[in-house]
């Protein structure tokens, strides 16, 4: 009922007639995903007085019969999401501090709206004093608490004028006032709907029908129940708004919008029992016939359920919108796998890189805990000694400043490759270690193919073929430091001296290594005609960044292995 | 590759009785059946499904040789799961099982599952070893037990999958703290941007469709 009000308010404040079946009809229709999204987009953030605030109602139901929608459709899921994220967003515009699942509530109403239009059984008592008063009082203030005030003075003023209805005004605002303060958000958020939409412009043909409706629910209910009955019952109405929705519409009519608003609160309770299955059956009744009015958007829904299955069009419809969303996911699914095939530290994990980091960590400690050990068990004059000796160890694996930045350029005849397998070799000759350096000479002579005659020669290929290799280089250095240090705790002579000096050196062909694959690259990615210089420019700093990453990597790793140098020596 | 959780494994057991060989066919589904001595410790890493969550093992395989005792102890530390291998064809393999335990149980969290395993099941003609006597072994220090061979695959995947079932039962029971990493279980990257993205990506979609109906 919500939605039926809202929408004929709109109609009637923007001076539609009663013509609007069709135009509600349209609305109804499956497009209106893209009305609710334009509106609310253009929705204004605050709010404004009467017909703004209508407005604002009006979009909001909007969202509601949407729901109906998407309950039975499940695979076009785009839509919903929009859906919900934008009644959301209109919650949050709405200062009602209502954060209610309006969910629950929403299924209903566009329901209603059909309902009334067939029993136009007129009625004409409702008409017409109410617009005036009413909208005087609808000064749009959506918080709840005033809005009950707001009631409550509005309700002195009617209870003058439409004495005459058989009902005490009055009472039932009490009740109104008492329900509101202690049913749920959701309620309130329903009761505050109710409000300004009835308040703001009631509709006459709406009134009437809801009277009609009002009266047929009546029959069956026995007796008032008590307000807290009522409350209870509330929470009922979220599982099964469709008795909550009429309980609304019942109450409508009844002498005022105001005395309407407390009955909304009192009586959805009683009807959901009383009303009970009489209830649901006509609204079954009525949800098949708006299911199946022929109207194209909604014939999805009868695929769906399968009560016009064999629809040709209909159901390649779902299969395409089916087909779409596999095809959004797998783009998703494909950017989230690209993203993390060229995440380095993803990429350093899977080449074994992190795992050796934390053993050789493991074992780092573990040595830094012995030669702790050892100091203390000695006298203070050795722990003296002791110290100094550890300080000189460190001091011979302070990396070296930028000394001879090219030492000597690749003798004649020897491939780039075989040089980096030589230098390692000479760095480390006095480490005393048998080292395996074949896996890195390995990889830097791929990385070499690669680079000077490879078949793949997109921007994005290099820049992830970089961003690996410096990760796999990363890795079997750090192994290599892993490595140097278990070998060196199982070797029986040490000559700490040199073992430093060796690993230091080692350091400084490695750490080369590193800048001399990111040149590489970026050479390449430079040489490379493109017509995204942006994309390039980014890649290229991208690679710097994750050489100097290596190099930390790598710097680290050196450095977890001085215990390891340090206990040879004490 | 995403994962659920991360289980770190070591094996340990004297050396040549086929820990790396074990491994090998484990991860890669092959047999080696000349391997170099292991220096230290090796990983090796593979993802299993159990109870539909993808679990990824890393699997820490050390050197057998008593020159790396010391060095090998120091990576007990934080595992959830230990194969403990002997050789069904060399009896002191055997009977060195109760030091390894010690060391074992020494250096690593109380929680951690200890699978026994009798390699080399299909040298049925040099056992030195009856299957009762390592069930007797692992009945009485509350392990689990199985013959293996590395060669053949037998057992192989049932040994380590059997393991990562039993470490992820022990988190369904609460046993393992899984936020403590020293228990050797890591929780795998979570998905909150895939949410995120995925979230964008229908509103966007959503967007798009209500512009064309406009």
């Amino acid at each position: 009922m919500h939605t039926s009000d809202s929408e004929d308010f709109e109609s009637a404040d923007e001076g539609h007639g009663s013509p609007e079946k069709k135009e509600r009809k349209k609305r109804l229709s499956s497009s209106n995903y893209s009305d609710n999204a334009l509106e609310t987009d253009q929705q204004p953030q605050e709010p404004k007085p009467s017909a703004t605030a209508v407005k604002n109602i009006a979009k909001e139901t909007d969202g509601w019969d949407d729901f109906d929608i998407d309950d039975n459709e499940p695979i076009a899921p785009p839509p919903t999401k929009a859906k919900v994220t934008d009644s959301k967003k209109e919650v949050e515009q709405k200062p009602t501090n209502v954060k209610a699942d309006q969910k629950s509530q929403v299924p209903c109403w566009d329901e209603f709206d059909d309902w009334g239009q067939d029993d136009t059984v007129s009625t004409q008592r409702t008409e017409p004093p109410k617009p005036v008063q009413n909208k005087q009082s609808a000064q749009p203030d959506p918080n709840i608490k005033e809005v009950t005030d707001r009631l409550a003075a509005a309700s002195t003023g009617a209870s003058g004028g439409w004495g005459g209805w058989g009902w005490s005004v009055d009472s039932l605002l009490s009740t109104a006032t008492a329900g509101i303060s202690n049913i749920t958000s959701q309620v309130s958020q329903g009761i505050s709907t109710v409000l300004e939409t009835g308040i703001g412009a009631p509709d006459p043909e709406e009134l009437a029908r809801s009277s009609v409706k009002a009266n047929e629910a009546k029959a069956p209910v026995p007796a008032p129940i008590s307000a807290e009955d009522g409350d209870k019952l509330q929470g009922r109405q979220g599982s099964s708004p469709e008795a909550g929705a009429n309980a609304g519409d019942a109450a409508f009519p009844f002498g005022s919008l105001f005395s309407g608003v407390s009955k909304f609160v009192e009586t959805t309770g009683t009807k959901v029992i009383s009303g009970g299955l009489d209830t649901l059956e006509t609204i079954g009744k009525k949800t098949m016939e708006v299911l199946q009015d022929g109207d194209p958007g909604l014939a999805k829904k009868r695929a769906l359920l399968g009560l016009g299955a064999g629809d040709k069009p209909v159901l390649s419809q779902v299969l395409r919108e089916a087909k779409a969303k596999a095809d959004e996911d797998d783009r998703v699914r494909e950017e989230k796998r690209e993203a993390k095939e060229v995440h380095y530290e993803n990429l350093f994990d899977d080449f074994e890189g992190l795992v050796h980091l934390e053993a050789l960590e493991m074992l780092s400690k573990q040595i830094s805990m012995r030669i702790e050990e050892r100091m203390r068990s000695v006298d203070a004059d050795k722990r003296q000694d002791i110290k100094e000796t550890l300080q000189q160890v460190a001091e011979l694996c302070e990396m070296p400043e930028e000394e001879e930045d090219d030492d000597e350029p690749p003798s004649e005849g020897v491939s780039k490759a075989d040089a980096f397998h030589e230098r390692l070799q000479t760095a480390t000759q006095d480490l005393g270690l048998k080292l395996q350096f074949q896996p890195l000479v390995k990889q830097y002579t791929d990385i070499l193919t690669y680079i000077s005659g490879s078949p793949d020669t997109t921007v994005k290929g290099i820049y992830k073929r970089a961003v690996s290799g410096l990760a796999q280089a990363t890795a079997l250095s750090v192994e290599q430091y892993h490595k140097a240090a278990e070998m060196l705790l199982v070797k029986t002579r040490r000559s700490t001296a040199d073992e430093a000096d060796a690993l230091t050196q080692m350091t400084v062909v490695l750490t080369k290594h590193i800048s001399e694959l990111a040149t590489l690259f970026t050479e390449k990615l430079n040489g490379l005609p493109s017509d995204n210089t942006e994309q390039v420019n980014t890649y290229i700093t991208n690679i710097f960044l994750e050489a100097g990453n290596s190099s930390t990597y790598i710097q680290n790793a050196f450095q977890l292995a001085l215990p390891i140098l340090q206990i040879g020596a004490v | 590759m995403a994962y659920a959780y991360l289980f770190k494994y070591i094996i340990i057991g004297d050396t040549g009785v086929g820990k790396s060989c074990l491994l090998l066919q484990f991860t890669d589904k092959r047999f080696q059946p000349v391997h170099d001595l292991t220096i230290g410790v090796e990983f090796g890493a593979r993802m299993i499904t159990i109870d539909g969550k993808q679990i990824k093992l890393q699997i820490w395989d050390t050197a057998g040789q008593e020159a790396f005792r010391s060095i090998t102890r120091s990576y007990y530390r934080g595992a959830a799961g230990a194969l403990l291998v002997y050789d069904i064809t060399r009896r002191d393999t055997f009977n060195h099982l109760t030091t390894w335990l010690e060391d074992a149980r020494q250096h690593s969290n109380s929680n951690m599952v200890i699978m026994l395993i009798g390699n080399k099941s299909d040298l049925e003609s040099r056992r030195e070893v009856k299957k009762e006597e390592g069930e007797a072994f692992a009945r009485e220090h509350g392990l689990v037990f199985m013959e293996t061979s590395a060669k053949t695959a037998a057992n192989v995947e049932e040994a380590f999958i059997n393991t990562a079932k039993e470490i992820y039962e022990k988190i369904q029971e609460g046993v393992f703290d899984i936020n403590n990493e020293a228990n050797g279980i890591k929780i795998g990257p979570q998905h909150s941007t895939a949410g995120g993205a995925a979230g964008a990506g229908g509103a966007g979609a959503g967007g798009a469709a209500g512009g064309g109906c406009c």
